[in-house]
């Protein structure tokens, strides 16, 4: 029925955007006006477009995001944001089987937003007070949460509250100290080799060995989970030399122990040992794909990648170094001004039951974030998860981050 | 065009109260297009944009130069010149800006490969342009057509393809190595970011040039032969003075792009040589608005700079023209074996050597890429991905066909609009009057600010829409798209038309207008027929720059229905880059048909 409603939906939206474009066509630039739409702010609605429904002023053909007038006491419409990959990867993703089980399980239609913007769309949103038109939003780090927190003064998320299941998450992936973003799946970035060529080392001295200059392909810590997982990681391992403490002298002790050598002259060390820094994953990935590199960092689950494209494993080796991996959880939240909160908690606790749970992390490639998922005995042996798992908290992330970050850029980028 | 153009307005034309109405519309047509032009500017890019720049001089709701004045004076964006602007002697910054071990900062460095780039670009582009304007063979006006296709492909394809040509293992290693040569280490350096850069731009140079040298009228080159000149001198003073204005168009947009440039960098060279633009997206993704605009303004003040700096010098070097007849082309084949028609066909041998491995390996390259399973062996599996997404996909996931008709829409209707506009702006900017400059650095001002900062603007001054009298005005979808699509691809048809426009012999627009023509009609009936190559090159442009934007559609397309091309072959990248370089394929050949299809409708022979 859902399907057949946004085909229609579509096919409404058709003709609405030809006749748009003769106008394009014709008139030149009176077309500015052509795709505007006009709402009233202050809901003084004639009728038509009643309240709370998700009419936002977002004008333009086939929006998914609009409600349609006729649904306000039928099935309510549950609005989730996420970032793309999560409805629609080249692969698998779990968007489509989540919408359709959660569709099945409750009286509700479920429609996913997908801002290119990720959470900052939302941000910007309820800084340009347009109105935030989504309930949940899927895929929120520890950093997102840290840098939502530092840009707007008003909750944009609310807090969890009552979520079924939630009991169930494992205590090292709670990330928000807020008790606003709950986990519902988490990844480790680690390195990803090719054993045919060369044999990654076991720790992060050894990538300082000379068999391994220039081996290493890693990504732009400003643009890239991954690249900024890693650069977090070494962090953790050699201190912070006190970068981000505002000159009171307190820094970040690594695990190394060594107060005198911080992640800066580690990184340092492995410029010299010409590591390759390049912009996003894809990029990366994409060399280390080609041979340019026998490492590439990038996720512990890369084996159940390459087992579904009939990939030799050897070429698709993990290495958790010095037995660790950063973990990078991921939560959802409810927005604080969710036109529908009972059904966004309702569809939180669902995604987490152990059935869904097990879904999610098969079809996001990832792992659970609750104990008892269900997941095929065999998944573990495709997904590694490191003897150590390490991360920074929130705590730990606030205030700091954004100066690791820019330390780093100006040593590695000086020109 | 102008044929189709003036049937419809037969069409239309149903008694004296149409005619005189058209009449009226007519006289006023440059007027109304001006407005609308303006109106379609403001709305869709002054506006947008001044929403995200101001924050770098208001913070927290108090106007403040202070960021400005901080990464001014930063060393690490402006090296030695950032001591100098904190307030150090002139001579002790010229000191260290002489030795060896000086510090360039992100922006000095930014603008160094941009140089670089440019000088590459030139370099590749001007044989393309000499082979394509002055030689006949077969295929040429197809060839012609494609010139620009590269500068529509995305970013990530580009980096496949290089990767695959350039990269230890790659092509041209494999090449060399069957030759005895050694193998050379180009990726994950500025030599490959300034190829990578020539790539998309020396097609620029060439189309541009190729438009202005087909422009040349073959009277004038007579004229001087009969004179006495010999063919080289003609060519300084006749021919040269015509073509050189294009080259510098194609040269000053090429450093605005390259200047500006972002994912192709860190994807061939690595965060070592980071942009400026590189620090605006991550201030950006982070949130830190201030700084990051600051930076844009820096950046936007030197792009202007530098296009401002070339329209000075277009301006006070026009050469008259009342350009007709093409001069004839050459045949490949030499005529007689002398040195002097060997030698340029040898040079041109040469270059098609070096363009093949520069443009047509990495296409190539992607190409196979495209029909290249994880086993290495050839396969069809990603088109068929492409055939089942578009079966199977759920009706929230990009699916391929809507996303080619999409492009193609997008892309004609933002050609049509872009067209007019950029034609009045071009007859606004040839005329001479006090704050010329002004007019030129605000119509040109698309190419020149970062294109992160136009969509967080869209995103803001368009989709969240402005407040006014309690109402909120909002824009979005398929119109916002386009009406954003030209008015970043205007500005090239502005370039393109222009210098042909300045040149034209002001005698023949006064005796059209003496014998009663409205000013627009002259421009439709005299004026843009003689520069008719320069107009279907800004048009070829226009059309390119909507098929490849990426930032703005996203921004301004609500749910999966406004989608392009682009759009899909970022949603197809994962594990493996197989569905994603099928996307880039069909990308590529669509708008090479689109192309081909572009420069068989604007025809080759011109009004007169």
């Amino acid at each position: 029925m859902t399907t057949d409603e946004s085909e229609t939906r579509r096919r409404r939206a058709r003709p609405h955007t030809r006749r748009r474009f003769l106008t394009a066509a014709g008139a030149a630039g009176a077309v500015a006006l052509a795709g505007c739409s006009a709402e009233q702010v202050d809901d003084g609605g004639d009728g038509g477009g009643g309240s709370g429904d998700g009419g936002d002023g977002s004008g333009g053909g086939g929006n998914e995001t609009d409600d349609g007038d006729d649904g306000t006491d039928e099935t309510p419409t549950l609005t989730v944001a996420t970032y793309s990959s999560f409805i629609d990867a080249p692969s698998v993703s779990p968007g489509e089987w989540l919408k359709e089980e959660f569709e099945s399980r409750y009286d509700a239609t479920l429609e996913w937003a997908t801002p290119d913007n990720e959470v900052n769309y939302y941000v910007e949103r309820a800084a340009s007070g347009a109105g935030i038109d989504a309930d949940v939003y899927v895929g929120l780090t520890t950093e997102d949460l840290v840098r939502v927190d530092e840009q707007l003064d008003d909750d944009l998320f609310a807090e969890a509250g009552d979520v079924d299941g939630r009991d169930a998450v494992k205590g090292g992936l709670r990330f928000d100290p807020f008790d606003r973003a709950v986990p519902f799946d988490t990844g480790y970035v680690s390195l990803v080799y090719d054993s045919t060529t060369a044999e990654a080392p076991e720790t992060f001295d050894g990538l300082l060995d000379d068999e391994h200059a220039g081996a290493l392909i890693a990504q732009n810590p400003g643009a890239s989970s991954t690249g900024r997982a890693f650069l977090l990681h070494t962090i953790n391992r050699f201190g912070d030399g006190g970068v981000a403490s505002d000159g009171d002298g307190e820094a970040v002790a690594g695990e190394d122990g060594d107060p005198d050598y911080d992640y800066l002259d580690y990184w340092a060390d492995l410029q010299e040992n010409e590591v390759r820094v390049l912009g996003s994953w894809d990029d990366a990935y994409a060399a280390w794909s080609e041979g340019e590199a026998p490492m590439v960092v990038s996720y512990s689950t890369d084996q159940v990648f390459a087992n579904m494209e009939g990939a030799d494993l050897d070429e698709h080796q993990i290495r958790f170094l010095n037995d660790q991996a950063y973990a990078n959880p991921e939560g959802m939240a409810a927005f604080a001004d969710a036109d529908e909160p009972e059904l966004a908690r309702q569809f939180m606790s669902f995604m987490l039951e152990p059935d869904v749970q097990g879904e999610i992390a098969q079809r996001n490639v990832a792992f659970p974030a609750v104990d008892g998922a269900d997941l095929p005995s065999d998944y573990a042996e495709l997904a590694q998860e490191p003897a150590d798992p390490v991360t920074f908290t929130y705590d730990e992330l606030q205030g700091s981050v954004d100066a690791w970050v820019e330390a780093w850029e100006r040593q590695f980028a000086g020109n | 065009m102008t044929g189709a153009d003036g049937e419809r307005a037969t069409d239309g034309d149903r008694g004296s109260r149409a005619a005189r109405l058209r009449e009226r519309v007519e006289s006023n047509a440059l007027t109304a297009l001006a407005v609308l032009t303006s109106a379609a500017l403001v709305v869709a890019f002054y506006y947008p944009t001044a929403t995200v720049l101001v924050e770098a001089v208001v913070v927290d709701g108090v106007v403040t130069l202070a960021v400005f004045a901080e990464v001014l004076t930063d060393p690490f964006y402006f090296g030695e010149l950032a001591r100098l602007l904190s307030g150090e002697s002139p001579v002790a910054v010229a000191r260290a800006l002489l030795s060896p071990d000086r510090r360039l900062g992100i922006v000095g460095f930014t603008a160094y490969q941009a140089v670089l780039s440019t000088i590459a670009s030139v370099a590749l582009g001007l044989p393309a342009a000499y082979l394509l304007a002055r030689f006949e063979f077969p295929g040429r006006r197809t060839l012609r057509s494609l010139t620009i296709v590269p500068f529509v492909l995305p970013s990530i394809m580009v980096a496949v393809g290089f990767v695959a040509t350039f990269g230890d293992n790659g092509t041209l290693n494999a090449a060399l190595t069957a030759l005895g040569l050694p193998p050379v280490d180009l990726l994950f350096t500025l030599e490959a970011v300034v190829i990578a850069h020539a790539f998309y731009n020396a097609p620029l140079v060439a189309r541009v040039t190729t438009a202005a040298w087909e422009s040349v009228d073959a009277s004038a080159v007579e004229t001087a032969r009969s004179l006495g000149a010999g063919p080289v001198r003609a060519f300084v003073d006749v021919v040269a003075p015509q073509v050189y204005p294009a080259v510098l168009t194609g040269a000053a947009l090429t450093f605005v792009f390259t200047f500006g440039t972002f994912p192709i960098v860190l994807a061939l060279g690595g965060f070592q040589l980071a942009t400026v633009e590189v620090f605006v997206y991550r201030l950006v993704r982070d949130l830190s608005y201030a700084e990051a605009a600051a930076l844009a303004i820096v950046e936007l003040v030197v792009s202007l700079g530098v296009l401002l700096a070339y329209l000075r010098y277009e301006a006070r070097n026009r050469t008259r023209t009342r350009g007709a007849r093409p001069l004839p082309r050459r045949s490949l084949v030499p005529p007689a074996p002398t040195l002097r028609e060997l030698l340029p066909r040898a040079g041109l041998a040469a270059y098609v050597l070096v363009a093949g491995v520069i443009f047509l390996a990495p296409i190539a390259s992607m190409i196979l890429a495209s029909a290249t399973g994880g086993d290495g062996a050839l396969t069809l599996e990603h088109y068929r991905f492409l055939i089942e997404r578009q079966q199977t996909g759920a009706a929230f996931q990009v699916r391929p066909w809507p996303a080619i008709r999409n492009s193609l829409a997008f892309a004609a209707a933002a050609t049509l609009l872009a067209l007019p506009m950029g034609v009045v702006v071009a007859v606004l900017t040839t005329r001479r009057y006090r704050g010329r400059t002004l007019v030129d650095a605000a119509a040109m001002a698309p190419l020149a600010v970062s294109g992160i900062i136009v969509g967080l603007g869209l995103l803001r001054g368009l989709v969240f829409g402005v407040e006014v009298a309690g109402w909120r005005i909002a824009a979005s979808g398929a119109v916002a798209i386009v009406v954003a699509h030209a008015v970043s691809g205007y500005p090239f048809v502005v370039r393109t038309v222009s210098p042909g426009l300045s040149g034209l012999d002001r005698s023949l627009v006064e005796s059209a207008r003496a014998l009663g023509a409205s000013r627009a009609r002259v421009i439709r009936d005299v004026e843009l027929p003689l520069v008719w190559p320069a107009v279907v090159a800004g048009a070829a442009f226009a059309f390119a720059i909507s098929i490849g934007e990426f930032t703005s559609t996203v921004v301004l397309a609500t749910g999966a229905d406004a989608y392009t091309m682009p759009v899909a072959i970022e949603r197809f990248i994962g594990r493996r880059l197989g569905p994603a370089t099928a996307m880039g394929v069909v990308l590529l050949v669509v708008t090479g048909l689109s192309f081909v299809v572009i420069e068989r409708l604007g025809g080759e022979t011109r009004g007169l």
